[in-house]
């Protein structure tokens, strides 16, 4: 589940390939339908005719997780040069203008452990939407001077997330959080290689992981799945796979524990209401499934009005809004707290935030009637989360990258089965007594008025 | 007594043919003690519900700005007279149902969603919300303070930020200059009664119009929305004051900030709602923007999110926004682009090709209630005419060249020019001097 309501300013994550077993056990929610072409490209047809739009995705096992800190931030160049120019419309200018002819709605992400690339356009151009996608998702065209370009527009965007507090605050906090690993949970990456990002370099990247066999096509809406299975078929059925498994063949390094707390202060002038935000080591998909569902369902409980931590911070005034979440990753997860604080009390906000984590696994903190709220309430984002036909993709492919086809199907009701026994060993293994970083973003004015460095410290 | 109307959705019959556009049923309206209640069946269990007040920034003068808002958050963060604020919002949490009101300069909302099995309870809440609020001082007192928080994330992020000072400096001197979330100062200096007594002035039948959509009963509808309108007053109808936007001289005002990157609007005219040129000149600036985006970020990699757009509004405008380390590059890219508009016009491909992605975006607009309720409110409220949500296409399948080329050239013209970042990096002369005006020439200042 990705982060409801913290601000948060990077995407996504990873995933698991599946076995032959896997396979024979697939569960899918009604409407949707599976196959798996012989080069190994998995394809997902959700038949949804609620509007008479076809919505085409591509998601591949790629993002930062990937990157070391020579290739930190070309994951997400590479994801906007697939815009740029292939074998059929080779310049810019003539994508944009195929993506107009198709009426296309479309649009690209990077994250952590994924990277999708989608389109949404009249059901009747499917088949020629597909063979769109098809054109750049394997034969790109890098030239330098478009790269030149494009290292300008990339470099551009982290420059506009750089001028907002949250990016700044949340930028220095996962760096303390993922120590020498950063760049794995860095999806903008680094100015220097963005800067000097090369047609080799993309290359590279496409020969490790821009394979059949490392992505998931969804076709999803107006669209009956035979035919749609047909078409996919005949167009990316001759993509030849790699051979083996990308992830496993380039291996992702174990995050290192974080081994004390870690708290910090930045001061920056365009923090006009300071902003807190705290940041433990979560659970993995692939070690630690159990933990990420009781995560969500944990996060629920303690965003509910009558929590205590809501009713400790926001209903007593120390707090504008308070949330909580996991971002469930295959591999580490980070759980996060970000905090709108009052100006005004930031030293009592920051006690009573640590006051109320010490009691999070009292068995008192929270009641049997919040449980089941939570749970009600996962129940019901789920209908609400799947009446948009257009988002349905993008909700499964994050699945797939970080976690499972059937995990994805399951979610909702594993969170129905989770027991206070599996938040209290979440808690337990994540968050209690664990090490965790602090962040304040502060103005230099207001910070010397509080002199935030007399209370916001590790203790 | 209530008058009940069916309407067709037209322009999906008429674009594609004997195929059922949309999986739901036709929309229709009533009037329900004088209110008028749209209802767009959603073929979901999902059920949105949008009460508006007209009026906007008309409803307050500018030394109350905000006054509005406060009262829209104290609805359902200030108790009702029936539950205390903790134990309303308990109520909606149980229920994972929504309850919220938000404002702008022309009018007010207040938003219902929830699950349609929960319908009984949420309305319940939602209606206690609207009539019955009890503005708690307490309470009040708490959310003054996160209004001013909230004002102050919103000067932190550069896009509101550089948006709020257009407005400010584009329409100084009109009413439309305020800004509906108030001031700092403003805020803190409200009361709880004052703010009570407010909402009891605007809170009356003839500014409200009821929007659902979901797979109601239509006999359930009129009778709940009946009985929250019982006891309220009718009230004097507000007519939306509409007001054209004319730049006389070009101009250009910095504010410095410590930003990574810097940020530029720009303000114009644009149609009144009820022009004849509307649609035409819509459909323009959308043609206008995957030019600018061409020209600004794939041809130069000037900025990564070159944005404009058409502000409808009671003052409606064309806008233009990028963030860029090199404006004035910016500066003359963009008037090269305009001049050869104006001079050249748009072709007869681009336009084809618009009015292929307007259909795309009217169905992509129709996959949430959320967006269906919000395009009937807008219709209503701006046009007088929901049933234009369902049936714009059929005016945009009309629409020439000659027709978008002529909009475009009336009404971009001189332009109020607002930056934030390095004064620096920018020669606000270059922006003074505006476009060439001779065609596709370069700008030569």
């Amino acid at each position: 589940m990705v982060f409801k309501s913290i601000k948060h300013y990077v995407l996504i994550v990873a995933g698991l390939l599946f076995t032959t077993s896997t396979f024979a056990q697939l569960r899918l929610p009604d409407g949707y339908f599976w196959k798996q072409l012989p080069n190994g490209l998995q394809v997902v047809v959700i038949e949804n005719s609620k509007v008479p739009l076809a919505t085409v995705q591509i998601a591949v096992k790629n993002g930062s997780f990937t990157e070391d800190s020579v290739y930190n931030g070309l994951s997400h160049m590479f994801e906007h040069m697939f815009f740029k120019a292939n074998k059929d419309y080779p310049t810019q200018a003539q994508f944009l203008k195929r993506t107009q002819e198709l009426g296309a709605i479309w649009n690209g992400t990077t994250g952590y452990e994924r990277v999708n690339y989608f389109f949404t356009f009249d059901t009747d151009s499917l088949n020629a939407g597909l063979k769109f996608l098809n054109a750049a998702i394997r034969f790109p065209i890098y030239r330098i001077e478009d790269m030149e370009k494009e290292r300008k527009v990339v470099d551009g965007e982290f420059q506009r997330a750089e001028s907002d507090p949250g990016f700044q605050l949340n930028f220095e906090v996962e760096k303390r959080v993922w120590g020498d690993l950063f760049t794995r949970k860095n999806p903008i990456g680094i100015h220097d290689i963005i800067n000097t990002a090369t047609p080799e370099k993309m290359m590279v990247i496409k020969n490790k992981y821009y394979f059949p066999n490392n992505s998931l096509l969804i076709i999803c809406g107006d669209v009956h799945h035979e035919s749609a299975f047909t078409m996919a078929e005949n167009i990316f059925g001759d993509w030849v796979s790699s051979g083996s498994d990308p992830i496993l063949k380039y291996p992702i390094p174990p995050f290192k524990p974080l081994v004390k707390n870690d708290i910090f202060i930045k001061e920056s002038t365009i923090a006009k209401t300071p902003y807190m935000m705290f940041e433990w080591q979560g659970p993995s998909y692939a070690t630690d499934s159990a933990s990420t569902i009781a995560a969500d369902v944990f996060s629920t409980i303690v965003t509910l009005n009558s929590s205590k931590l809501q009713q400790a911070l926001v209903d007593k005034g120390l707090a504008t809004n308070v949330s909580v979440g996991y971002l469930t990753c295959k591999y580490t997860g980070p759980i996060q707290i970000f905090i709108v604080p009052n100006p005004n009390k930031l030293k009592e906000c920051y006690a009573e935030l640590l006051n109320q984590i010490s009691m999070w696994n009292n068995p008192d903190y929270y009641t049997d009637d919040q449980l089941k709220d939570a749970k009600g309430i996962l129940l019901r984002n789920d209908i609400m989360a799947k009446e948009k036909p257009s988002s349905l993709p993008s909700q499964i492919s994050f699945m797939w990258c970080s976690t499972s086809l059937n995990y994805y199907t399951d979610n909702t009701d594993d969170y129905q089965k989770v027991t206070r026994a599996d938040i209290k060993r979440y808690l337990d293994t994540y968050l209690i007594n664990k090490p965790f970083v602090g962040g304040m973003i502060i103005s230099p004015d207001l910070n010397k008025t509080v002199n935030a460095a007399s209370f916001f410290a590790a203790k | 007594m209530m008058k009940k109307y069916i309407y067709t959705l037209l322009f999906a019959v008429a674009l594609v043919g004997a195929k059922p556009a949309l999986a739901q049923h036709a929309a229709y309206d009533m009037i329900v003690d004088g209110v008028k209640v749209i209802v767009q069946p959603s073929g979901n269990n999902i059920v949105e519900i949008q009460t508006v007040l007209r009026g906007g920034v008309q409803n307050y003068p500018a030394s109350k700005m905000g006054i509005e808002a406060m009262a829209m958050r104290a609805l359902t963060e200030c108790g009702t007279l029936k539950h205390d604020k903790n134990s309303f919002k308990n109520a909606l949490d149980k229920i994972n149902a929504s309850v919220y009101g938000y404002t702008n300069k022309d009018y007010s909302v207040i938003s219902l969603t929830c699950i349609k099995g929960d319908f009984d309870i949420a309305w319940q809440l939602y209606a206690e919300a609207v009539t019955e609020p009890k503005f708690d001082a307490t309470e009040f007192a708490r959310i003054k303070q996160d209004a001013i928080n909230d004002l102050k994330e919103q000067e932190s992020q550069p896009d509101e930020s550089i948006d709020k000072m257009a407005d400010k400096v584009a329409f100084e001197g009109r009413d439309f200059a305020k800004e509906p979330e108030g001031t700092p100062e403003i805020i803190n200096s409200l009361t709880a009664d004052e703010t009570k007594a407010f909402y009891n002035s605007i809170l009356t039948r003839s500014r409200m119009l009821v929007v659902v959509v979901g797979d109601l009963d239509s006999n359930l509808i009129q009778t709940r929305v009946k009985i929250m309108l019982d006891g309220l007053k009718k009230g004097t109808p507000v007519e939306m004051k509409k007001s054209f936007f004319r730049v006389y001289n070009n101009s250009f005002k910095a504010e410095p900030k410590d930003l990574a990157t810097n940020y530029i609007e720009g303000v114009t005219s644009g149609p009144l709602v009820d022009a004849p040129d509307f649609d035409a000149f819509n459909m323009a600036m959308q043609i206008f923007y995957d030019r600018h985006f061409l020209n600004i970020r794939t041809n130069n990699g000037l900025s990564y999110a070159p944005q404009t757009w058409f502000d409808v509004g009671s003052i409606s405008v064309a806008k233009f926004i990028v963030s860029t380390t090199m404006p004035n590059k910016y500066i003359a890219v963009f008037d090269k682009l305009v001049d050869s508009t104006k001079a050249h016009g748009f072709n007869a491909s681009e336009l084809a090709n618009m009015k292929v992605t307007y259909l795309t975006g009217f169905y992509y607009k129709n996959e949430t209630n959320y967006a269906q309720a919000s395009a009937i409110v807008d219709n209503e409220v701006m046009h007088g005419d929901w049933k234009r949500a369902l049936t714009y296409m059929t005016n945009i399948k009309k629409l020439t060249l000659a027709d978008i080329n002529n909009a475009f050239n009336k009404y971009i013209g001189n332009i109020v020019w607002v930056y934030q970042g390095d004064p620096k990096k920018v020669d606000p002369v270059l922006y003074k001097n505006g476009t060439s005006h001779v065609g596709d020439n370069p700008v030569s200042n």
